[in-house]
């Protein structure tokens, strides 16, 4: 196949990924056709472009390459893995450079425009969280970065296919059969991967910045009881604070967003074991508590 | 596609298609003719050259913001933000080291992009650095070297015994140091060029120069007098390395350049006789001359014919010169001539600096290595 050229919107960027690869052509198609853009004139935040290696290993063991500004950042991956390499590369793009935003490590929804945080670290179930929120009607803003714009504290939403690793595949497909689900890569540095698509709504609304309102740290459990517990904004500014990728490198700029942000939000730890009560926890959460002005902001 | 005027369309056909971030750093107005495509080639140049934090400055000193797409504007704050926490890092470092270097009794001069932060000259708004250049007397550096070790800086990578030797030996510095708590790295020199090279630089001279920084905290930090800083600069990309420094030193030769001739208009002629005392009149005009056919540079044109006098003859100033442009404005990243130019002056710069039986030997030792630069995998979120 010859080289083809997507541009697609993702939250804030436009990104234009070529490749010679039909299958992962499709895949992109299959996530992401509700926000591609007409071929054209386009100013793009990323060009990227997937390459095959080439000589034997073509035949042996086939390899793509992540190219971003004509340079390869990343060892090449397994051919079958492409659009895994093309989201984690897109990642550290975003990681390595965007730092106009306050790049908080979280999952978010949105409930209306009030946004709901819920940083932590890998393994704490943001992914399947902010995964089966979105599969309930909230809006998807992102599974994995939270772009806060300092001046305003709003988060720009980034929606994009939630990658689930290993035994949260099961869980959301348990909690919703519908599910809408991308291909199996049964090996990736993560393990077992399926990406559950954006839906169209969250795609469709990605210009539209929301407003933090929530600020919940989940762990998960295998088993016990859920307990949704209020946090001191103490903690909670360390927690934040700590979660997020550019937060020594933006300086007092990061300090004071944070600090006003915990004062603005609702603070909680979170602990869960059981999915569909989790989610309906969070949002009962959001019903009961409408965004209202609340005194002492 | 921009309409192209009729001298743009002749540059064209002579050196190719012009690297438009050339074009934006001689006329910041071209601009306003420009597609999403001439910004789309633009930005991986700009990032690549570590100049988008001075494009940032350049557009809003001609009232250019506006006329850029917002998402690319978003993409130089962002470059401006890190530049001013690696700014902070590199000044912290400076005053660790500086204590140390105080109490010893050990003078210190700051070199290259910290010094440009420490005398607060206009590079500093934007120029980011990877490591702070320090000067100290020949005779002091192996004590200063042990006062940094005692305080807890150690070599920032593996050097085995040839990397040692040719440090210590061979270089006009000692293998780069950096502290265990911190990630800035600190390059101690004794001279501005290696002692085995073809350029003998009086350091001695330099000293005597110097001038003291003004600084609250009294360190006692000096930098390199103005005409010397530059001669560094010229010394530092067209005899050590093979442009390493890239366009970014060349911007900030010009902007130094004129910053010096603004407060001084007999600023050309003393650079002039600088170089000629030193010993790098060869340098400077390489970097003048690059600085003017690449960026513009405002100097009178005596200066151009007192700098004729050494330069070298026609067909190697014609050569360098396409070799320079090669390496510092590629109309796009990632062409072969790019590699091969930088080959070629990787080449020249070690056989300027090193006698040709070390040479050899130093090159057949470095083809054996391989020089992986890859981010790990597993740093990746997600």
């Amino acid at each position: 196949m010859a080289e083809q050229r997507l541009i697609l919107d993702t939250g804030p960027f436009r990104v234009g990924v070529r490749s010679s690869d039909a299958a992962l052509s499709e895949t992109l198609n299959y996530f992401y056709r509700d926000s591609l853009c007409q071929d054209g004139p386009h100013f793009l935040d990323f060009d990227i472009r997937l390459t095959g290696a080439r000589g034997v290993r073509r035949w042996l063991r086939p390899q793509v390459y992540f190219e971003v500004d004509g340079r390869r950042p990343f060892e090449p991956q397994p051919a079958e893995n492409a659009f895994p390499s093309y989201e984690w590369g897109l990642n550290w793009c975003i990681a390595t450079s965007a730092h106009r935003y306050l790049m908080l490590h979280a999952g978010s929804v949105a409930f209306g425009d009030s946004a709901m945080l819920l940083p932590g670290v890998p393994g704490s179930g943001k992914s399947t969280l902010s995964a089966a929120l979105s599969l309930r009607g909230a809006r998807l803003l992102s599974d994995e970065f939270g772009l806060l714009q300092p001046e305003n504290l709003t988060l720009r939403a980034m929606p994009r296919g939630i990658p689930l690793k290993n035994t949260s595949i099961e869980a959301i497909l348990e909690f919703h059969e519908a599910a809408q689900l991308g291909p199996t890569y049964p090996k990736t540095r993560k393990g077992r991967v399926r990406h559950l698509r954006p839906d169209a709504d969250s795609l469709a609304r990605q210009q539209t910045p929301a407003k933090p309102r929530w600020l919940v740290f989940p762990t998960y459990r295998a088993s016990g009881e859920q307990m949704l517990q209020p946090l001191d904004q103490t903690e909670a500014f360390r927690q934040l604070a700590f979660n997020c990728f550019n937060y020594k490198l933006m300086g007092e700029v990061a300090f004071r967003a944070v600090a006003q942000l915990v004062r603005e939000m609702d603070c909680y730890r979170f602990t869960y074991s059981r999915l569909d009560d989790a989610v309906e926890c969070l949002s009962t959460l959001a019903r009961v508590e409408p965004p209202t002005e609340r005194p002492g902001r | 596609m921009p309409e192209y005027t009729g001298a743009r369309r002749a540059a064209n056909r002579a050196a190719g298609p012009l690297s438009p971030l050339i074009q934006f750093l001689r006329q910041p107005d071209v601009v306003r003719d420009w597609a999403p495509g001439d910004w789309n080639r633009f930005l991986p140049l700009a990032r690549d050259a570590g100049l988008l934090g001075r494009s940032l400055y350049l557009l809003q000193a001609h009232g250019l913001l506006a006329v850029a797409p917002p998402r690319l504007v978003d993409h130089l704050h962002g470059a401006v933000n890190q530049t001013r926490y690696v700014q902070g890092q590199a000044r912290r470092e400076l005053r660790h080291v500086a204590r140390l270097m105080q109490r010893e009794h050990i003078p210190l001069i700051a070199l290259k992009g910290v010094a440009y932060l420490a005398a607060e000259l206009p590079p500093s708004d934007w120029r980011s650095l990877c490591d702070i250049d320090l000067l100290v007397p020949k005779a002091n550096i192996g004590r200063a070297e042990e006062v940094l070790r005692d305080g807890g800086w150690g070599p920032s990578g593996e050097f085995d015994a040839y990397d040692q030797s040719y440090y210590r030996d061979w270089m006009h510095e000692i293998p780069p140091l950096v502290h265990h708590s911190r990630q800035v790295e600190v390059d101690l020199h004794h001279n501005l060029a290696p002692p085995v090279s073809r350029i003998r630089i009086d350091a001695e001279y330099l000293w005597e120069h110097s001038v003291a920084v003004d600084d609250a905290s009294e360190l006692g930090v000096r930098t390199l007098a103005p005409a010397d800083m530059l001669l560094h600069n010229a010394v530092h990309l067209f005899m050590n390395d093979e442009l390493r420094g890239g366009l970014r030193d060349l911007v900030d030769f010009r902007d130094l350049f004129e910053h010096f001739c603004a407060a001084d208009t007999d600023f050309p002629y003393l650079l002039h006789e600088r170089a000629a005392h030193l010993g790098c009149t060869r340098a400077l005009f390489y970097a003048a001359c690059s600085a003017r056919r690449l960026l513009g540079l405002r100097a009178p044109d005596t200066f151009f014919t007192a700098l004729n006098a050494d330069a070298p003859l026609a067909p190697v100033r014609r050569s360098m010169a396409w070799l320079i442009d090669q390496v510092l404005a590629p109309s796009r990243l990632g062409l072969r001539r790019t590699a091969l130019a930088q080959w070629a002056l990787f080449v020249r710069s070690h056989w300027v600096r090193m006698p040709p039986l070390m040479l050899f030997r130093h090159l057949a030792r470095k083809a054996f290595r391989s020089n992986k630069s890859v981010v790990p995998v597993t740093d990746l979120p997600g």
